[in-house]
């Protein structure tokens, strides 16, 4: 622990020294110290990382590299107030009972077969994680990939891995996949109805793709499946377990969520029509849900707030934020930003492929999270350069949900899904075991975007 | 009135090196909720519950499903119950234990239970040798005839 606290030190300061050394100023180099304390923070003492988001931010008020105003500005609280409304969404569908009826959904196949069943829980998987974020939707997934294994006793960690990686993947798809989406949607004014249109595509097609590479990654397991599937005779026992009609509580909590998506999802439209600021309904609705669900369940509505809404990451992150504004207002990522524009050669494909691999990689090793949050302001200052961001800041949402799939670490989704593993059935994940397919993975995925995005003029 | 006039000074305890199979078998036919765990020492070094057997059986994620979806129970709890005998105390027991010393008042235990949500509360000596237990009925019994 005293080695890598050593290790955080030297680098930060390190990397302060070396700003200063190429013409950065003191609050500058201040920022990016600090900011790379954040960073290294994460990587080293991931529990350690909302003390050192509020040490930093105080070093960063104490020393005068920013102010008050600034650190409100920053922690985006458009976005942690769209991430309360839906983690309290999602509390009421969980009591409600709207997953375990997903989950049994699935149970309930018919007439399965392995390609089906890995047809079936990728693409489940990448649904969910469109609509809910992929920490909700993998924990349900794990469950339904759990139950159909231990029925057919088959080994669960290979369609734990695929629906892992089909939830990294369809993260991207929508705002609602991954709290870099709804971050990305709000600093670069991108709609709901972009990310359907844009995003929503291409990641269908790495998903498709990927399903592809899995099937055949996995064919001997997808064998024994099928063997025991015979033997067993398909799931008719499984079926006869299991049902869950329902109820009345459960069709309102669907009709609330479903109202949520469907205005969401028409947000833009509706704030043309009513002549509203950008992303007011994007960002309203989830509150104006969330509003009514807590008078509608009053008696409850303190627990949904307290247990549901995961303060200790949403305060994280907006300390976070408030730091890689600090790098903005700075000028820092202005600088950082002609050093990569120059190493580009002032050509936007040749950017599209530097952010695209070096989030994807980044990604693979830190919380997406953090890498998203320090490159916005970078990319942001591209546009005083007259470059087209479009296709930069869809570079860096997919690199910031494919990369995740790299590494046993690179998601938060991949971190809980396999903390289950290992609680339930008591195995731990190797990092070669992983390492193999979510690397063939990860470069499939991230190579059919790069092609997309540079060759595509609809990406432009 | 002081923990020591009322608690009870012969403790039944489990071993952590014990199966918890053996544990259970021990909580059911004692018809009692939760013991400590004590080492060879006379240590306390745990507290085995029911409730530890139960969340150990039931899947990790299901308090995050929301519900149970099974009618039946599923194979792995069936299998979860078959394997409790290879698993050992010292596995399942909880190690934050909240202990109180002798001169404690009864009132101080009595928040601490609440606070805490402990049903029973092992009485321990300097050394962290247990010498007694008190539970709720014993407190409640006291506060009344006081």
């Amino acid at each position: 622990m005293l080695k890598k606290f050593i290790i955080l030190v030297a680098i930060s300061l390190g990397l302060g020294f070396l700003s200063r050394h190429v013409g950065l100023n003191f609050n500058q180099s201040t920022a990016i110290s600090i900011f790379s304390v954040s960073v290294l923070g994460t990587l080293f003492f991931w529990d350690f990382r909302l003390g050192f988001v509020f040490l930093g931010t105080s070093v960063l008020l104490m020393t005068r590299t920013t102010n008050i105003e600034n650190v409100i500005k920053f922690a985006s609280l458009d976005v942690i107030l769209f991430l309360v409304g839906m983690m309290v969404l999602v509390g009421l569908l969980k009591e409600a009972g709207f997953f375990a009826w997903i989950v049994q959904l699935i149970l309930r196949i018919r007439n399965m077969t392995a390609v089906k069943f890995v047809v079936i829980i990728s693409v489940i998987s990448a649904l969910l994680s469109t609509m809910t974020s992929e920490v909700v939707s993998i924990i349900f997934m794990v469950a339904a990939v759990f139950e159909i294994c231990d029925y057919f006793e088959v080994d669960a960690v290979p369609y734990l891995i695929i629906s892992i990686l089909a939830t990294n993947i369809g993260s991207a798809a929508t705002v609602l996949g991954n709290p870099i989406g709804i971050l990305i949607a709000t600093k670069a004014g991108l709609t709901f109805e972009d990310f359907i249109i844009k995003a929503f595509p291409l990641a269908a097609v790495c998903l498709f793709a990927s399903i592809f590479l899995l099937v055949i990654w996995y064919r001997k397991t997808n064998a024994e499946l099928d063997k025991h599937i015979k033997e067993l005779g398909a799931n008719e026992m499984l079926i006869k377990l299991i049902s869950i009609p329902p109820d009345k509580e459960l069709k309102i909590s669907l009709a609330i969520f479903g109202a949520t998506l469907f205005c969401i999802s028409l947000h833009h439209r509706l704030e043309l029509l009513w002549n509203l600021e950008p992303n007011t309904i994007l960002l309203m609705m989830p509150l104006l849900s969330s509003g009514a669900v807590m008078i509608w369940k009053w008696r409850r509505a303190r627990e949904y707030v307290e247990k549901d809404v995961e303060w200790w990451t949403l305060l994280f992150f907006m300390l976070l934020f408030a730091q890689a504004g600090t790098l903005k207002y700075t000028g820092a990522t202005d600088v950082l930003a002609q050093k990569l524009a120059g190493l580009a050669g002032n050509s936007v494909s040749v950017l599209i492929g530097i952010i695209l691999w070096i989030s994807t990689i980044g990604s693979s090793i830190l919380d997406n999270v953090v890498l998203v949050a320090a490159f916005i302001p970078v990319i942001q200052s591209f546009q005083n350069m007259n470059f087209d961001l479009q296709p930069l800041w869809w570079a860096l949402l997919f690199g910031g949900c494919l990369g995740g799939n790299i590494t046993l670490v690179g998601s938060t989704a991949n971190i809980v899904a396999l903390g289950i593993l290992e609680k339930e059935k008591n195995i731990r994940m190797t990092f070669f075991r992983w390492f193999g397919v979510g690397l063939s993975v990860g470069i499939l995925t991230t190579v059919i975007v790069w092609i997309a995005l540079v060759f595509l003029p609809f990406y432009h | 009135m002081k923990v020591k006039e009322i608690m009870s000074k012969q403790v039944k305890s489990l071993s952590p090196d014990m199966s918890a199979r053996e544990a259970f078998d021990v909580l059911s036919e004692m018809e009692i909720s939760g013991l400590p765990v004590i080492d060879k020492e006379g240590k306390l070094v745990g507290m085995f519950t029911e409730k530890d057997v139960l969340s150990h059986i039931l899947p990790s994620y299901i308090q995050k499903v929301g519900k149970f979806i099974y009618e039946q129970n599923p194979k792995s709890t069936k299998k979860k119950i078959e394997g409790l005998s290879d698993i050992t105390v010292s596995k399942l027991m909880r190690k934050e234990v909240v202990v109180v010393d002798e001169d404690t008042t009864l009132c101080e235990v009595a928040r601490t239970m609440l606070t805490q949500q402990a049903r029973r509360v092992p009485v321990v000596d300097k050394q962290g040798h247990v010498i007694g237990i008190v539970a709720r009925c014993d407190i409640l019994k006291a506060m009344a005839k006081e």
